[in-house]
């Protein structure tokens, strides 16, 4: 475990250096929560909807503070691929799956928290129908932790099978062109879930894209009551294993076949 | 059994090219990288392996570090099978990729070789130890706090075999560890590298172009072209068969020019200093100088052999490669 812990923590010190592009991140993400909130302020003005604008803000907010957790992905590992660098991963005495796990968890981790405090603190202070709602309750609250942790789980897990899939394509663009439109669509960052029509909803809730910011962000509203939390957090780790052993299935499956790329 | 045993390895690829006349779709070939290659290597010693590119030498490396499976054939060392108890295996080896990076880019080697501590489970004090013997063979002392990205290539090189050897493996795989060194890097290397096989008993496989590596370091050296091993046996065994060349340099007081020599000789003129070339199993090296004499006053003579490379040229020429 000692291992993982420290590809954990090595890639948070690296993550840590750079801190202007997640200033630029910060900058760029409220430029489109404050364009998303007049977008859905104009809606509500034309045609009010069922549910409160309040609750759409906050949904915005906490979608675009967390992008980095679904949108970042390990250029390093990608960059080892291409070049045939990942030869030296290879040949250290631990999984690489798990390695690798832990490094990318790390990297959302700290990308995410680097923009989502700043942004969330700059979100409480604008002005009424502007600004990010509290959580209905401390349970809520505490509950949504517990989401967003099981929702960082799931989206390294998620990763861990595109780059799976990457070691085969060798180049990572048209299968992450792909994926991230469905990441982009499903997950609640173009339009939150909570807009969708209901029988829609229904079915995308159970999606494991929306288990990464969907889940959490509606126990935090109280969109979704305390007591479905078990059920909620329950889909969560049932996604999280599934899509961990899915990826660690075509991870251990590359390697017997692998080649090195450059010689 | 012996330390490292490889019998009959075979190992092919898949090359996807472009189609010469346009046309959709890309041709198939596939490349043997390795065929019916066997030898034996026991514990200690320190075995060069050459060849022209292309020849084997890197998908050897890569096989018996764990790396790559092969198609035939079996390999073990120290009576495991590399693939197949890759982690029990690699726990005891380091590997060099000459031409690839292990350490971080971005963040201070000191980091870095923290991490691969980790990884290792090297106990701390342990570690220390390592590392400070490590830093002051290969002089690293004063760039533990630089990221990589800021060092020389000959720098990060240094840095790279620090990182290989933290855990102090009892097997070494150095592909190519030299590529692009200063004289300098290079024979500080060596040294360090002769050091760690003598005093600490590891036993090093090394691959490389540069013959020099192979004079000054490896008592037994396997050559590989097409996939195949051509020889396996001493460096000077080797070089004896095409090593029939001798060059003499000669300068007469006078400006005197040399008599005519037997016809396997070949003279030519570098302003007042004559080269000739000629084979001794011909014409005897003390009949030349007397030949040699016998046109005026010598004032300056030096007799050399042929450089390394230009007779592993000759070799490969011959072997067909």
């Amino acid at each position: 475990m000692r291992a993982y812990a420290a590809a954990f923590s090595m890639r948070l010190k690296m993550e840590l250096q750079y801190r202007a592009a997640a200033l630029g991140g910060i900058l760029c993400q409220i430029f489109f929560g404050l364009v998303l909130i007049a977008l859905y302020r104009a809606l509500y003005a034309s045609r009010p909807q069922t549910l409160p604008i309040g609750s759409v803000v906050t949904y915005v907010w906490i979608n675009q503070a967390f992008f980095r957790m679904l949108l970042s992905w390990d250029t390093d590992l990608l960059d080892k691929l291409r070049t045939g660098a990942i030869a030296y991963d290879l040949c250290r005495p631990v999984s690489l799956y798990g390695y690798y796990y832990a490094r990318i968890a790390a990297m959302k981790l700290v990308g995410s928290l680097l923009r989502a405090v700043p942004m969330l603190l700059f979100a409480i202070l604008l002005p009424e129908g502007w600004r990010v709602g509290p959580p209905v309750s401390a349970g809520a609250l505490a509950a949504a932790f517990a989401g967003l942790g099981l929702g960082l789980a799931c989206v390294t897990a998620m990763e861990c099978v595109t780059m799976g899939i990457t070691m085969r394509t060798i180049d990572h663009r048209g299968v992450m062109a792909l994926l991230n439109l469905l990441m982009v669509t499903f997950s609640g960052n173009l339009l939150p879930l909570t807009l969708f029509p209901d029988s829609w909803q229904r079915v995308i809730t159970l999606l494991p894209y929306a288990q990464l910011l969907d889940a959490p962000i509606r126990l935090y509203t109280g969109e979704r009551p305390l007591s479905a939390a078990p059920g909620i957090l329950g889909l969560q780790a049932l996604w999280t294993l599934a899509l961990a052993a899915l990826g660690l299935w075509i991870w251990r499956h590359n390697l017997r076949r692998i080649t090195i790329q450059g010689g | 059994m012996s330390y490292i045993t490889v019998t009959d390895l075979g190992k092919t690829f898949t090359v996807r090219k472009k189609r010469e006349k346009g046309g959709p779709g890309r041709e198939k070939t596939l490349v043997r990288a390795l065929s019916q290659v066997s030898f034996q290597v026991e514990k200690g010693e320190l075995v060069g392996c050459i060849g022209p590119n292309g020849a084997g030498k890197s998908t050897t490396v890569k096989i018996l570090s764990g790396i790559l499976v092969p198609d035939e054939g079996s390999a073990t060392v120290d009576g495991r099978v590399p693939w197949k108890e890759r982690r029990e295996h690699v726990r005891r080896i380091g590997v060099v990729f000459g031409q690839r990076t292990q350490l971080w880019w971005d963040v201070p080697i000191i980091d870095s070789f923290r991490l691969l501590k980790e990884i290792y489970l090297v106990p701390g004090p342990a570690f220390e130890k390592r590392l400070s013997e490590l830093t002051e063979a290969l002089e690293l002392g004063g760039l533990l706090r630089t990221p990589l990205r800021l060092m020389s290539l000959g720098q990060r090189m240094r840095a790279e075999l620090c990182g290989s050897l933290l855990h102090s493996p009892e097997l070494l795989f150095l592909d190519e560890p030299t590529i692009g060194l200063d004289a300098p890097s290079k024979l500080a290397l060596r040294d360090f590298l002769r050091r760690e096989n003598r005093e600490k008993g590891t036993t090093i496989l090394l691959t490389t172009h540069d013959m020099e590596d192979i004079a000054a370091l490896c008592p037994r050296v396997m050559v590989l072209g097409h996939g195949r091993k051509l020889y396996d046996g001493a460096l000077t065994g080797l070089l004896s068969r095409y090593d029939t060349l001798r060059i003499a340099h000669v300068r007469y007081a006078d400006g005197a020019r040399p008599p005519a020599l037997p016809p396997d000789c070949a003279l030519s003129r570098e302003g007042d200093t004559w080269q000739i070339l000629y084979h001794p199993a011909q014409t005897p090296t003390a009949g030349l100088l007397t030949l040699l004499q016998s046109a005026g006053a010598i004032q300056e003579l030096t007799l050399q052999g042929q450089n390394v490379d230009h007779l592993i040229a000759a070799m490969y020429e011959e072997m067909a490669l």
